[in-house]
């Protein structure tokens, strides 16, 4: 016997051993994939840890293949991750517990509608089934037709199926059609000949439910709280009273209504446009993570493209957008910022940066644009190395960076505002560098009559080749007169830092309305025919020969 | 019997469409974590300048650990503050640790620079740690009181107030009700 056991014990460890060893390595790597997928990556929304392609997945799928193969169950792994961030690291929440509910509450209310789906049918039979259906006895008289049409009120409880109630119903319910036929023939949609035939078979009909009414027991008093204003022993009612089957449509509405609603706005504001292709399927449906409605998020996306483009009255558009859903949208107000600065309004710009920080303090974008319109519009040097330095702690190493060290060291020291520049007056551009780029502007004389005294210049550098992008300098010049003698240089550029070096397209434009991001018909423009001019050319002269429509 | 019919629907209904309001407006990541009051898992960093830290060494103190990295833009908010602080307590029976995640050498080590961190910093390079700490958003702080229990969480940037008020409760053991939070980045 003891040779025996022994004999099934080599056995069975000769076959447990290396056969199965393999399998195991093998099934690890799917194990571990099983599980993570039961897992959500704590840095996505709503992916697995076996989806994300984050470092934070990848360490997680590291740490649950590291303990299934140190011998523990999958459940126990799950318990691992769940006491260390909640049970939300659950894709499938437990089917124990408070969260057990959430697997059978489903099924219970499905129950609990075909159920209430089943009493509504059946109660509509039984109504149809009525026995004042039936065909009118022949002893019916003129007086019980007069009784049909006399008699108000009495309403049975909505649970009560007995003989009268359904009587009662049927009564109301052949009421309800005279009244309708007489609003028919009222609005000339029936002859004389068939509203009296019609009306005749009703009554005929309501005759004979008041007969078998009045055939009926007579019925115990029922304690009706309906019956107190103007009843006469629980058979009359007061005129006001209001048909239950009323509420129950008007409940009805105002439920579908405010259920609508509810899934109106919780679904605009939750659903939006995936942001890339790590970003979750289902959007914020499910966890609700984004103050930003869907819309909001999309015109965003709308707003910071056309700014890319320099299509800057769609920008606009879109950021308008985004503000109507969220006021305070601290992107939004900073893109304004920037836009704002291009159009050359520096008081504007500086309002749309500073609500932006007042959102969010710390948003970098906003932190740069109003200390580049402290330091370049206002001469403000002290408030701009405030700001800048503020950056400069916030930003880590890198190119950003090192532009903002590059500015600091540009904004001279002292606390004091510095002198204002020059104001740009016409036919007088004192340029403060070599390197730049000069000539004159005229209009050709068939548009003279089209200027607007009270128009602004604008003369546009942008680098030659590039399509896109905000452009390398700009230059406004209020109510210039012509021929104006001009100069681009170093000072004129947009973003501190940018050389204004190399191969340079040169524009310019008329704009009547003064605004550089809209362009409104009656605005002339012009370019420089030889473009691209290079910088140090001396004779790039323009002639104001377009007309927009 | 409208009114009746229509205050049991109205019970029946509102508080499935209440439910359903809450939860839309939640963020599941902020449900209170499980790790308050519970036991601070030991482990062992090896600190930027070479030496060892285990955290059941510092069994008997109140323990302040920061998640953080040098490309966390709330991370750097916070950085001065925190230096401020220990600056201020490190003469009493308290330490704090600091351990970066996902970051690099250079780049954490250029952040301590910049920011003159004296307190002890490490690498946690496996990110075992941040998983053992249920971290998912940094910087990210925890309280441990002397005898290792987690008293305080905050996810994301904290203030110097903050941090010094939750020191006391740690060194005294009192253990709050609920994490805080601040503007964080999401881990990577």
């Amino acid at each position: 016997m003891a040779r025996r056991t022994l004999f099934a014990l080599f056995l069975l460890l000769v076959l447990s051993a290396n056969p199965l060893q393999a399998p195991l390595a093998a099934d690890l790597d799917e194990q571990t994939r099983a599980l993570a997928t039961e897992l959500r990556c704590v840095v996505c929304q709503n992916l697995s840890v076996a989806d994300s392609p984050s470092e934070m997945a990848q360490q997680m799928r590291a740490i649950v293949r590291e303990q299934l193969q140190a011998g523990k169950t999958p459940e126990q792994v799950k318990d691992f991750f769940v006491s260390k961030y909640g049970e939300w690291v659950l894709l499938k929440p437990k089917t124990t517990g408070f969260s057990a509910l959430l697997w059978i509450l489903p099924y219970v209310v499905l129950v609990l509608g075909v159920l209430a789906a089943l009493w509504v049918v059946r109660r509509w039979t039984q109504a149809r089934k009525s026995p004042g259906q039936a065909t009118a006895p022949s002893s019916i008289t003129a007086d019980m037709q007069n009784e049909f049409l006399t008699q108000t009120g009495e309403q049975p409880g909505l649970e009560d199926s007995s003989p009268r109630a359904q009587l009662l119903r049927e009564r109301s319910r052949l009421k309800d059609e005279l009244n309708e036929l007489e609003f028919d023939f009222a609005a000339g949609k029936l002859s004389d000949a068939d509203y009296q035939g019609l009306k005749q078979d009703i009554q005929t009909k309501g005759a004979a439910v008041v007969q078998q009414l009045d055939a009926l027991p007579p019925e115990r008093p029922v304690k009706r709280p309906q019956a107190k204003a103007g009843s006469i022993g629980g058979q009359k009612l007061a005129p006001t009273q209001i048909n239950p089957r009323r509420w129950q449509l008007i409940a009805g509405g105002v439920f579908l209504m405010l259920f609508g609603l509810a899934l109106g706005v919780m679904l605009t504001k939750s659903v939006r446009e995936r942001a890339s292709e790590s970003d979750s399927m289902t959007g914020d449906f499910m966890t609700g993570t984004t103050p930003q409605s869907g819309n909001a998020r999309s015109a965003l996306n709308e707003g910071k493209q056309a700014f890319a483009k320099q299509d800057y009255p769609k920008a606009i558009e879109a950021f308008k957008k985004v503000l109507a859903a969220d006021p305070n949208n601290p992107e939004a107000h900073a893109y304004m910022g920037f836009i704002l600065v291009q159009a050359g309004h520096g008081d504007g710009a500086l309002m749309a940066f500073d609500k932006a920080l007042a959102k969010a303090p710390n948003f970098p974008m906003a932190l740069w644009g109003k200390g580049m319109v402290l330091y370049r519009e206002k001469k403000d040097n002290a408030g701009a190395r405030e700001i800048f330095e503020k950056l400069l702690n916030l930003m880590p190493p890198g190119e950003e960076r090192n532009e903002i060290v590059k500015v600091l060291a540009e904004i001279p020291a002292g606390s004091q505002k510095s002198s204002p520049s020059k104001a740009a007056t016409p036919n007088a551009a004192a340029p403060s560098t070599s390197a730049q780029i000069s000539g004159t502007i005229t209009v050709d004389p068939k548009l003279k009559a089209s200027i607007d005294p009270n128009a602004a210049l604008f003369i546009i550098a942008r680098p030659a080749g590039a399509a896109a992008g905000p452009p390398l300098a700009v230059r406004k010049i209020d109510k210039p007169t012509f021929p104006l003698t001009y100069s681009l240089s170093q000072e004129n550029v947009m973003m501190q830092g940018t050389p204004f070096t190399g191969k340079i397209n040169i524009s310019v434009r008329l704009d009547k309305d003064g605004n550089a991001v809209t362009r409104g018909p009656g605005d002339l423009s012009g370019e420089y025919k030889k473009n691209p001019a290079e910088v140090g050319a001396k004779n790039v002269d323009i002639v104001l020969d377009q007309i927009a429509p | 019997m409208p009114w009746r019919r229509l205050a049991i629907t109205g019970l029946i209904i509102g508080p499935i469409l209440g439910l359903l309001i809450f939860g839309f407006t939640r963020d599941a990541r902020y449900i209170t974590s499980p790790l308050l009051a519970k036991p601070g898992t030991p482990f062992t960093i090896t600190m930027f300048d070479g030496r060892k830290l285990s955290l059941e060494d510092l069994r008997g103190k109140a323990v302040f650990l920061n998640f953080w990295a040098s490309w966390c833009l709330p991370c750097r908010e916070e950085a001065r503050d925190l230096e401020a602080v220990w600056q201020k307590v490190k003469d009493k029976n308290l330490v704090f640790v600091g351990v970066a995640l996902q970051d690099t050498d250079k780049n954490a080590q250029e952040f301590l620079k910049e920011f003159n961190i004296t307190y002890p910093n490490g690498k946690d390079e496996s990110g075992k740690i941040a998983v053992d700490y249920g971290t998912w958003g940094i910087p990210e702080s925890f309280f441990i009181d002397p005898q290792g229990r987690i008293t305080y969480k905050h996810v994301g940037a904290i203030r110097a107030a903050l941090v010094i008020n939750k020191l006391e409760e740690a060194a005294k053991g009192i253990v709050s009700a609920q994490e805080g939070k601040g503007d964080y980045s999401p881990v990577r």
